[in-house]
C-alpha cells in the first residue's frame, strides 16, 4: 500500500526539495508494549521502518537509519527527527498513522529549515528560557 | 504536535515527543489521556486540544 496519495506525495516531494539542511530519521526498534485490542496483528516496528524509508525516498535531503534499541529511546518503535544528524530532542513514539503522518512530515520540514518558522516574539521568549522543558503530546492516528 | 516540535528545534532547552496513545496504553492511562492532543509538560498533564502559538507558549511556560 502506498504511503501517500499521488497528490500528497507530489506536495511532500516539493517540500523536501526545499530543505536547507539534511534531515536524518533515526528509527529505533525493539521490544513493544501490547497495544490495545484490534491492533495486535500489526508489526509496528516493520511498519515504522516502511514509513520512514518511504519518506526518505521522497527527498535527497532525507535519510533513514534503523537501529535496534539505541540509547535514549524509552519506547519502541520510535523515530528521532535529526537536523544534520544531530539529536535535537524531537521524537515520535509509535507509528505515525493517518493524520499524524503529517506531523512527521512537518517535523522533517521544520528540521530542514535554516531558520525557525516560529513567530519572532515566540523566539524572543524562548531565548530567555532558563530551564529545561520536556513536552509530551499524546496523539491518536485519526 | 508541530508547535511542540518547532519549540524544540528553536531551543536546546526544549524536548518534544509525540506519543501514540493506542500503542502505549499504560502510559496514556497514567497521563489520563481521554482526549487528544493531550499536552504533558515536565511529566504533568496540562491540557487537551490545539491552541494558537502564543497561547501554547504561554501555557507551557506557566509554572
Amino acid at each position: 500500500m502506498a504511503l501517500l496519495r499521488a497528490e500528497e506525495e507530489a506536495k511532500v516531494r516539493d517540500w523536501f526539495a526545499e530543505l536547507e539542511h539534511p534531515v536524518e530519521l533515526l528509527v529505533a526498534v525493539g521490544p513493544e508494549e501490547t497495544p490495545q485490542a484490534g491492533a495486535r496483528d500489526v508489526d509496528f516496528g516493520a511498519e515504522m521502518v516502511r514509513v520512514c524509508e518511504g519518506l526518505a525516498e521522497l527527498g535527497d535531503g532525507v535519510t533513514c537509519r534503523v537501529e535496534q534499541k539505541p540509547e535514549g529511546f524509552p519506547r519502541f518503535p520510535a523515530v528521532s527527527i535529526r537536523p544534520d544528524g544531530r539529536d535535537a530532542g524531537v521524537r515520535y513514539d509509535g507509528l505515525p498513522w493517518g493524520y499524524e503522518l503529517g506531523s512527521l512530515v512537518g517535523a522533517i520540514v521544520e528540521a530542514g529549515r535554516a531558520e525557525s518558522s516560529l513567530r519572532p516574539d515566540s523566539l524572543a521568549t524562548l531565548a530567555e528560557l532558563e530551564r529545561d522543558l520536556a513536552l509530551d503530546v499524546f496523539v491518536t492516528p485519526t | 504536535m508541530l508547535l511542540a516540535y518547532k519549540l524544540a528545534y528553536a531551543s536546546e532547552r526544549v524536548t518534544a515527543n509525540a506519543i501514540e496513545a493506542n500503542e502505549f496504553p499504560q502510559l496514556a492511562q497514567e497521563m489520563q489521556v481521554w482526549a487528544v492532543p493531550r499536552i504533558v509538560v515536565d511529566g504533568e498533564p496540562r491540557w487537551d486540544g490545539a491552541v494558537p502559538e502564543p497561547e501554547f507558549l504561554r501555557r507551557v511556560l506557566a509554572t
